[in-house]
């Protein structure tokens, strides 16, 4: 996505599909790689943007590229599948895992920051590569707890990652907010040593505060601190696209209305409302 | 959980949030605490999309109930665990009376055998749950007003 720059986004969800459709300069879109058939008709709302011209992302969620077991191979051709039917010119992942040992976790659960983390996630993403009409993407996660035995800071096991692989970065800035919080680290410590070049677009998500800890939860507003961050962000080097997520609890029109100027205000690009 | 490999470590973190074990050793107890708690309300949004009626039967208890359930039991996708839970209420004479036509229509549907995934139930069926009475008869599912 480099060379094209698509500005502000939203993820596509059937619940909200009418809003989306509505949004006069929406460019590109995201949607959840496992809720889409890779053959058969697309839920009405997504076919109207691509109608439309508008670039739809695939992004998974249950790959687990993270796993020390070999991604699946079934999984892989889906999501491949899914990237064709679309047209997209790249596609999204996490660096995280979502199983283990048969059972699922049923979320984005963080590896530990050691080389042997690194190895299976490179090898997974290469394996993942070697199907892909298209680039992918990779994006940290926010993660409640860490591991006890880290060999390597955040920077460089993102950066290794990202170096052996030659995939590009799904920056989410409320993760990266997240994460500095419940560590009591500062946010831009960690923009200034992430390779921003190498960004393909950005997520921004609301979240909240439970017991002292910040939750990622997607489900509530954008606090002011993470729309600060994006304007850190795109000080620093500003992405060709950044996109709000969203993903229950959903607010009035207006609201979300609003969320997506905020958005645009932050990066300066134009409103899409 | 030092010396382990990553595949056996991360087998331990899983089993230990989802089965309702003991915070791993190293770990942050009160945080991993929070992330078994937040991964149980997440999975308790998500059946009550697929569960609507079940959800809104407890109303504001829905996301404590659920997750007193959920949390020795790892997930099998929000449609089996909806299900698993509805039936184990349903033994206890428990199931919320406005979830009953919802599970009686789904049983009537489909063929679900408790270990794997639902399969649409290729012959005429009748189905009652909790005193609601479902009928399927190729593929239509209906609700019989009782006399």
């Amino acid at each position: 996505m480099a060379e094209t720059t698509y500005g502000v986004g939203i993820g596509w969800r059937p619940e909200i599909a009418g809003f989306v459709e509505e949004l006069p300069g929406l460019r590109f879109a995201e949607v959840v790689a496992e809720s889409v058939h890779a053959h058969g008709e697309l839920p009405p709302g997504l076919q109207v943007l691509l109608d439309r011209g508008v670039t739809v992302i695939p992004h998974g969620v249950r790959l687990s590229l993270g796993g020390a077991e070999l991604v699946d191979a079934d999984r892989v051709e889906h999501f491949a599948a899914v990237a064709s039917r679309l047209g997209a010119p790249l596609v999204s992942e996490h660096i995280a895992f979502v199983r283990a040992g048969g059972i699922e976790a049923g979320h984005l659960l963080p590896l530990p920051r050691t080389r042997e983390a690194v190895d299976a996630v490179v090898s997974n993403v290469r394996r993942v590569q070697s199907s892909l009409p298209v680039p992918i993407a990779l994006e940290p996660i926010a993660a409640l707890f860490d591991w006890p035995d880290d060999e390597l800071t955040e920077a460089q096991f993102l950066t290794e990652i990202l170096d052996r692989s030659g995939a590009r970065l799904l920056l989410d800035v409320a993760n990266v907010y997240a994460n500095a919080r419940n560590r009591g680290t500062d946010p831009l410590d960690l923009l200034d040593e992430l390779p921003l070049e190498r960004v393909a677009y950005v997520h921004v998500a609301g979240g909240a505060e439970h017991q002292g800890l910040y939750h990622d939860t997607h489900t509530d507003a954008v606090p002011q601190p993470v729309l600060d961050l994006v304007a850190e962000l795109c000080a620093r080097r500003r992405p060709p696209a950044l996109m709000l997520e969203r993903d229950g609890d959903y607010p009035p029109a207006t609201v979300l209305a609003a969320e997506l100027d905020a958005i645009a205000k932050a990066s300066g690009f134009p409103a899409v409302t | 959980m030092t010396g382990r490999s990553l595949a056996d470590q991360q087998a331990a973190l899983v089993e230990a949030l989802t089965a309702g074990r003991p915070v791993p050793e190293g770990f942050d107890s009160f945080r991993f605490e929070a992330a078994r708690l937040a991964l149980l309300r997440k999975r308790a949004g998500e059946v009550a999309r697929q569960w609507p009626m079940l959800a809104a039967g407890f109303g504001d208890r829905w996301k404590r109930e659920f997750s007193g359930w959920a949390v020795t039991r790892p997930t099998q996708g929000s449609l089996r665990d909806g299900w698993d839970l509805a039936r184990d209420l349903t033994r206890r004479g428990a199931l919320p009376p406005a979830a009953a036509a919802e599970l009686a229509e789904r049983e009537a549907a489909w063929h679900y055998d408790g270990a794997s995934s639902p399969r649409s139930r290729r012959f005429p069926a009748v189905r009652i749950a909790a005193g609601a009475v479902a009928v399927q008869v190729a593929g239509r599912v209906w609700l019989p007003r009782r006399p």
